[in-house]
C-alpha cells in the first residue's frame, strides 16, 4: 500500500515537473512573440532594478531585462544541449550498429577508437579544445560531441551484438535483404528505447557542462544570454543583488532536474535498467 | 539428377574441427534426413551450405549446387541463390520473425528484394502462401507475438516456400513445438514437398520424423558421417554401433511390448 502511494507521488511529481517545464519551454520558444525587450539592449539608467510590471525579473547590471534573457537563455542553453546530443547520437549510433553487425576487424577498430575517446574526461577535452581552437560555443559543442558519441556507440553495439545472433537476422539475410536494410529496419528499432533513456539522462549533463564551461569563459561569450555566462556576469553583484544569480541558477537546476526525472521515467517505461546502468 | 553435392566439407573453429570431411548428395525432389545427437555438427553443416556460419568458423571443401560451388560464390550470386533457390526453416519459430514487424511485412520485404511486382500482387502472393499452409489470410496483418508456435512455424514454412525453391533446409523445424503441432507441421511440410517437388534437407534428432518421410538418411556423430544410405537399409540394417544405439534410444510400441514381456535383455532401459 505504502509503496503504491510512493510510486504515485513520484509519478505526480514527474507529471507536474514535466507540465511545468513544457510550459516554460513553450513560452521560451515563442519568447520573441510576447517579449517587448531586446535581450542585449543596454540602458544604464535602468540598471539593477528590482521586480516590476515592466521588468518581472528586474534588470541586470547593464539595464537589460532579466526575464527576456532567461527565456532566450533557455533557447540557447537547451538548444545547444539538444544540438550536441543529437549530433552525438547521430554519430554514435550508426558507428555502434555497424561495429556490432559487421563484427571482426571493423568492430575491433571502431571500438578501440571509442575506447580512446572514453579515456578522456569530458571537461578535460573541452578545456583542451578551447585552448587549441579558441574559446567559443562551437568548439565547446565539438568537444561535447567528441566525448559523448562513445556512449551511444557502445550502447548500440552491445544491443546489436545480442540481437544479431537471433534467427530473424539470419532469416533476413537468407531472404536476401541488403545489409543496410537489416541494420536500419530490423536492428535499429530495438535501440530506440535505450537511446531515448540514455539521451534524456545525458541532456541534463550536457546542459550542465555547457553552462559550467560558459561560466568559466570557455563556452558562450558574454553578450549572449547563456545561463552560465549570466551567472558569471552577475558574480560582482552577488551580495547586493543576489537575484541576478538566483534566476539563471534556478533555470539550470530546473532543466537539469527535469531532464533527469524524465530520463528516469523513460527508463521505467521502457524497462531498460540493465543496459543503461547510470 | 543431383541437385546438391557436398564434397569433403570441413568446418573449423581455430584448429578444432566441428564438421569433419562430410560428403553427401541430394537428388532433385528428394527428402534427405540428417540425424545425430546435439553437437554432432548437423546444424553447422546446414549453415555452411547457405554460407551462414559465424565469422569465426571456416568452411573448406565443396558444396556444388547444380555443378557450381556455393562456397566460392560472390555476394550477388549468393543473394540470388538464397532468395530463390535455397531457403531455410529454423527451430526457433519465435526468433524467425522480427518482433516489431507484421508477418506480412516479412513477405513484403522478401518479395520486394527479389521480384518486380506491384503492391497488390505482392500482397496476393503472400496471402495465398499463408492459405497454402492452412492459415487465414488475416494473419498478414498480425504481429509475431499474436500467433501461436504452430502458426508461426507455418508462416515461416510459407515464407520459405514462397518462391518455390529447389532446396529447403529445415533445421529441426518441429523441435520447439508440442508433439501435436509438430505432427501437423511435419505433415504439412511433406505435403508441400510433394506439391512443389522441392528437395528437403531435414535435420532432426527425432527418429519418428525420419521413419515416415525421409528417402535418404545420414547419421552424424561428433562432426563426421558414420552411416548413410536409403531409409530402409539404415533403419532396418544399421551397420554402425552408434546408429543401433540411436535406434534403441528411440522408444517404439513394439519395443515397449517386448520390454513388458521381459524378453529383450539388450534393452537400454533394463540396466
Amino acid at each position: 500500500m505504502t509503496s503504491r502511494l510512493t510510486i504515485n507521488r513520484t509519478r505526480a511529481t514527474k507529471v507536474f515537473l514535466s507540465a511545468f517545464l513544457i510550459l516554460i519551454a513553450a513560452i521560451a520558444v515563442y519568447a520573441f512573440l510576447i517579449l517587448k525587450h531586446d535581450p542585449s539592449f543596454v540602458d544604464l539608467n535602468e540598471r539593477l532594478l528590482p521586480m516590476s510590471w515592466q521588468h518581472p525579473f528586474g534588470t541586470d547590471h547593464l539595464g537589460r531585462d532579466m526575464l527576456t534573457r532567461i527565456l532566450l537563455g533557455f533557447q540557447l542553453t537547451v538548444g545547444y544541449g539538444f544540438l550536441a546530443l543529437l549530433l552525438a547520437v547521430a554519430i554514435g549510433v550508426p558507428i555502434g550498429v555497424i561495429a556490432g553487425f559487421k563484427g571482426g576487424l571493423v568492430d575491433r577498430l571502431l571500438m578501440r577508437v571509442a575506447d580512446a575517446f572514453l579515456a578522456f574526461p569530458d571537461t578535460v577535452v573541452a578545456i583542451v579544445l578551447s585552448g587549441l581552437l579558441g574559446a567559443g560555443i562551437e568548439n565547446l559543442l565539438l568537444a561535447i560531441i567528441l566525448v559523448k558519441w562513445v556512449n551511444y556507440a557502445r550502447l548500440a553495439r552491445s544491443t546489436v551484438v545480442t540481437e544479431r545472433q537471433k534467427d530473424y537476422i539470419t532469416m533476413a539475410k537468407i531472404n536476401g535483404l541488403s545489409e543496410w536494410r537489416i541494420m536500419w529496419k530490423h536492428l535499429f528499432p530495438h535501440l530506440i528505447g535505450h537511446i531515448l533513456v540514455l539521451a534524456s539522462l545525458d541532456l541534463g549533463k550536457i546542459i550542465l557542462l555547457i553552462s559550467s564551461l560558459s561560466y568559466i569563459g570557455l563556452g558562450a561569450q558574454p553578450p549572449a544570454p547563456e545561463w552560465g555566462v549570466m551567472l558569471n556576469e552577475a558574480r560582482p553583484y552577488f551580495q547586493t543583488v543576489p537575484a541576478l544569480m538566483i534566476y539563471p541558477g534556478l533555470a539550470i537546476v530546473t532543466v537539469v532536474l527535469f531532464s533527469n526525472l524524465f530520463g528516469d521515467y523513460l527508463r521505467d517505461k521502457f524497462d531498460v535498467k540493465k543496459e543503461v546502468a547510470e | 539428377m543431383t541437385l546438391l553435392s557436398v564434397q569433403n566439407l570441413t568446418v573449423q573453429v581455430g584448429d578444432a574441427p566441428l564438421v569433419k570431411d562430410v560428403s553427401f548428395e541430394i537428388q532433385k525432389g528428394e527428402w534427405l534426413a540428417i540425424i545425430g545427437q546435439s553437437g554432432s555438427g548437423k546444424s553447422v553443416t546446414a549453415s555452411a551450405i547457405g554460407r551462414l556460419l559465424a565469422p569465426n568458423l571456416k568452411a573448406q571443401g565443396k558444396a556444388l549446387y547444380n555443378g557450381k560451388d556455393i562456397l566460392q560464390f560472390g555476394a550477388k550470386e549468393m543473394r540470388r541463390l538464397r532468395g530463390t533457390s535455397i531457403s531455410y526453416i529454423f527451430q526457433d519459430y519465435q526468433g524467425s520473425f522480427t518482433p516489431f514487424h507484421t508477418i506480412g511485412r516479412h513477405f513484403e520485404e522478401f518479395l520486394k528484394a527479389h521480384f518486380k511486382l506491384s503492391k497488390t500482387q505482392r500482397r496476393e502472393m503472400a496471402e495465398q502462401a499463408l492459405v497454402s499452409v492452412g492459415l487465414q489470410p488475416e494473419m498478414y496483418t498480425r504481429y509475431p507475438f499474436q500467433l501461436s508456435g504452430g502458426q508461426l512455424q507455418r508462416s515461416s514454412i510459407a515464407l520459405a516456400l514462397l518462391t518455390k525453391p529447389d532446396l529447403v533446409i529445415a533445421d529441426e523445424p518441429t523441435a520447439a513445438l508440442d508433439s501435436i503441432s509438430a505432427f501437423k507441421v511435419l505433415r504439412l511440410l511433406a505435403d508441400l514437398q510433394q506439391e512443389t517437388g522441392c528437395a528437403m534437407l531435414f535435420i532432426t534428432h527425432d527418429l519418428r520424423h525420419v521413419r515416415k518421410h525421409a528417402d535418404q538418411i545420414i547419421v552424424m556423430k561428433e562432426g563426421a558421417v558414420v552411416e548413410k544410405g536409403d531409409k530402409q537399409s539404415v533403419l532396418d540394417q544399421p551397420q554402425h554401433a552408434y546408429t543401433r544405439s540411436l535406434m534403441t534410444a528411440s522408444p517404439s510400441l513394439s519395443a515397449a511390448s517386448q520390454l513388458l514381456k521381459g524378453d529383450d535383455t539388450s534393452c537400454v532401459y533394463c540396466n
